[in-house]
């Protein structure tokens, strides 16, 4: 009843200027810093001490509960400060850049096995860059998905093109398909624009090919789940950037993981935007240094649609944005203020825009009530446990962020996640 | 940061542009009565939210001038002042503005003050809408649909059904301004119409055949009467309908993935 269509979704426009050059070259910041996932503090074992020399690829911190998982430095280089919240909870570690530094190479011997696999996959640090649903963060060390999705494709705005990241990288694409066609006893999917041809069907067994339009929602990978196969609280689903794909296949082969990644720097509050390969964690301000207008700006790591105020480039991020920064408006006067602020959030109506920004797959209208009422039950059965707050972000943008939809459905989840205590 | 248009007063800014033709026509063909209709509808909405304003903070909503045009245009004639600030108000208050205001609203608070004028106060003689206004609701409808504030869904159906009705002689051609004006007016507005696609297409058929039933069945009957009770009977059945669309999409998706 609800399927995406080849025109469904919609393109918002933001402000950003052109390119001075092609791009695409390889950037390292002096700083780095190796934080977890969005919204995860896990509980971590610090390895290195303040001052050590750290080679690139070396694990830096590993979860209390699965050591075999790694958080790596992504360049060698010096830790600068490791930032732990209350209970050993990973907040960041900064590391200093060493241009002389080692790269550590992990043996591969094993990796044809599943067990051998993963423990290449976790001590390598390639574990954070795969997310999970439902509930977000990334998946626990023994966890099998019921499905994996590859995005080959990216419709966020100023989205670098997963195409050119691959481009010169499809035999390292292919085998990191192969490997992760291991993990999971259901199928890969691979989500690409029609027209490309990194993989068809028969390169491995229990592969996909999904083919998406270009307009937001349709790349995004929480639709293609709820579309596809729906992620349940027993039947947790994977999801990896394609170009990730392509780092695990040179692991695979090398014993390296290659840590740079095809980045976007855009926004109205540039001069130029830039395309440049740069390393997980890079320091944001390098990215953006003497490129930025004068005046106060602010640096989010992700898309204008859903990136979030950052220092570092977060582990699954390929976009930074930078935006002028508001300034804070004047408060309003106390009687427009007490009449106005008990009646908030406001009504959302029920709209072809709103049904858009689902990518016309939802009962978008349907769907919204639920998250305000807080309807956890209609909710589930709406298969909101394959979504995140990414899926919501363009809907939140249309209806002129007055709706909080990320928020209602994150209290949403960890409401559900708290009742099945998962 | 940057944000989008689609909150809840550009809707109604664009379902007042959409309106804006058939109140343009409606005013052209009547005369200083109907405007004076319009302004005391307006001015007791005005005064019902400003009530709710200052007590129980709701935002004050565009979306009242349209009530105003809906209630105006389809009210019985010669109710004098009093009877229709009594209709207007338990429209507007019991309709709408307990619910939370706009949006939050079962059901549109001009359908609940007409029909409640209807009903209390039989005697009076319902509005004939005249064909060149009747005409104006298709450029309104296609405005509407065109920036994606009314559901075409509904329109559509209505639209297709009433021409396969006329076509075979069930549906009097005498009702179809009324029924037209009623369409755009009342049933599809977004807030009280369904808002599946099934739903949409269920609903508008729904009021089609409540049009059909009462043009047939409803001695004595004027046709904006007849609308207004097919309109109020559909809204009050949108989520029905809705649930009903659910339902199907969940059996869907339960036999294609084995959970939903």
């Amino acid at each position: 009843m609800f399927q995406f269509g080849s025109r469904s979704g919609l393109t918002p426009s933001f402000r950003s200027p052109p390119r001075a050059a092609p791009g695409g070259e390889e950037v390292t910041t002096e700083e780095a810093g190796v934080r977890p996932p969005h919204g995860m503090a896990p509980r971590v074992t610090v390895q290195i001490k303040d001052g050590a020399a750290v080679a690139q690829g070396a694990p830096v911190a590993c979860l209390r509960n699965a050591p075999d998982v790694c958080f790596v430095s992504p360049m060698p280089g010096r830790v600068a400060r490791s930032v732990l919240l209350r209970g050993h909870r990973l907040s960041e570690i900064v590391v200093f850049r060493d241009p002389g530094g080692d790269v550590v190479t992990h043996a591969t011997d094993d990796a044809e096995t599943e067990p051998g696999l993963r423990r290449l996959m976790q001590r390598a640090g390639f574990w954070p860059w795969i997310r999970r649903r439902p509930f977000g963060g990334m998946p626990d060390a023994d966890e099998r998905p019921a499905a994996i999705f590859v995005m080959a494709t990216d419709t966020r705005p100023f989205a670098p093109d997963p195409r050119e990241a691959l481009a010169g990288r499809e035999e390292a694409f292919l085998r990191g398909l192969r490997a992760l066609s291991m993990l999971t006893a259901g199928t890969v999917f691979v989500c690409q624009l029609p027209g490309s041809r990194f993989v068809d069907g028969s390169d491995a067994k229990g592969l996909r090919v999904v083919h998406s339009g270009s307009r937001h929602p349709q790349g995004a990978s929480g639709l293609r789940i709820h579309a596809l196969c729906p992620a349940g609280l027993d039947s947790p689903v994977w999801d990896i950037h394609a170009e990730d794909v392509a780092s695990l296949g040179a692991l695979i082969e090398t014993g390296r993981l290659p840590m740079t990644r095809l980045v976007a720097v855009e926004g109205s509050a540039l001069r130029e935007s830039r395309l440049v390969r740069a390393q997980v964690g890079a320091d944001l301000r390098e990215l953006t240094h003497r490129i930025v207008r004068p005046g106060p700006h602010a640096l989010l790591s992700g898309s204008p649609l859903d990136g979030h105020f950052a220092h570092w480039l977060a582990p699954r991020d390929r976009q930074v944005t930078v935006l002028p920064r508001e300034t804070p408006r004047a408060a309003p006067h106390w009687l427009v203020a007490a009449l106005t602020r008990s009646a908030t959030p406001k009504p959302v109506i029920p709209s072809a825009a709103l049904d858009q920004a689902f990518g016309d797959m939802m009962p978008a209208a349907a769907f919204v009530r639920a998250l305000g009422a807080g309807d956890d039950e209609t909710a589930m059965k709406m298969g909101v446990l394959s979504l995140l707050e990414d899926d919501v972000a363009l809907a939140d943008y249309v209806l002129g962020g007055d709706a909080h939809l990320a928020e209602l459905l994150r209290g949403l989840l960890d409401r559900i996640r708290t009742e099945f205590a998962v | 940061m940057t944000r989008g248009l689609w909150t809840r007063e550009t809707v109604v800014i664009m379902l007042l542009a959409a309106y804006l033709q058939l109140a343009l026509f409606w005013l052209w063909f009547g005369g200083i009565e109907e405007v004076q209709r319009f302004a005391l509808a307006a001015l007791i909405l005005a005064i019902w939210q400003l009530v709710f304003l200052l007590a129980r903070a709701q935002p004050v909503s565009l979306s009242a001038v349209i009530t105003a045009l809906a209630i105006a245009m389809l009210a019985p004639e010669g109710l004098g002042p009093v009877r229709l600030i009594l209709g207007i108000s338990f429209g507007a208050v019991m309709g709408e503005l307990v619910f939370g205001g706009w949006g939050r609203n079962v059901v549109n608070p001009a359908t609940v003050a007409l029909s409640f004028l209807g009903f209390g106060f039989p005697g009076f003689a319902w509005p004939e809408i005249l064909l060149p206004v009747a005409w104006a609701a298709i450029p309104a409808a296609a405005i509407g649909i065109a920036t994606g504030v009314l559901p075409a869904g509904i329109i559509v159906s209505a639209t297709l059904g009433a021409s396969g009705a006329v076509a075979l002689g069930v549906l009097p051609a005498s009702a179809l301004p009324a029924a037209g004006v009623v369409l755009v007016l009342l049933v599809a507005d977004p807030v009280t119409s369904a808002t599946t696609m099934l739903g949409r297409w269920l609903n508008g058929l729904l009021y089609l055949a409540l049009v059909i039933l009462f043009a047939t069945g409803w001695h004595d009957a004027a046709p904006v009467q007849f609308a207004v009770a097919a309109a109020l009977l559909t809204s009050l059945a949108a989520p029905v309908l809705d649930e009903l669309a659910l339902a199907l999409w969940y059996a869907q998706r339960r036999r294609r993935h084995g959970r939903s």
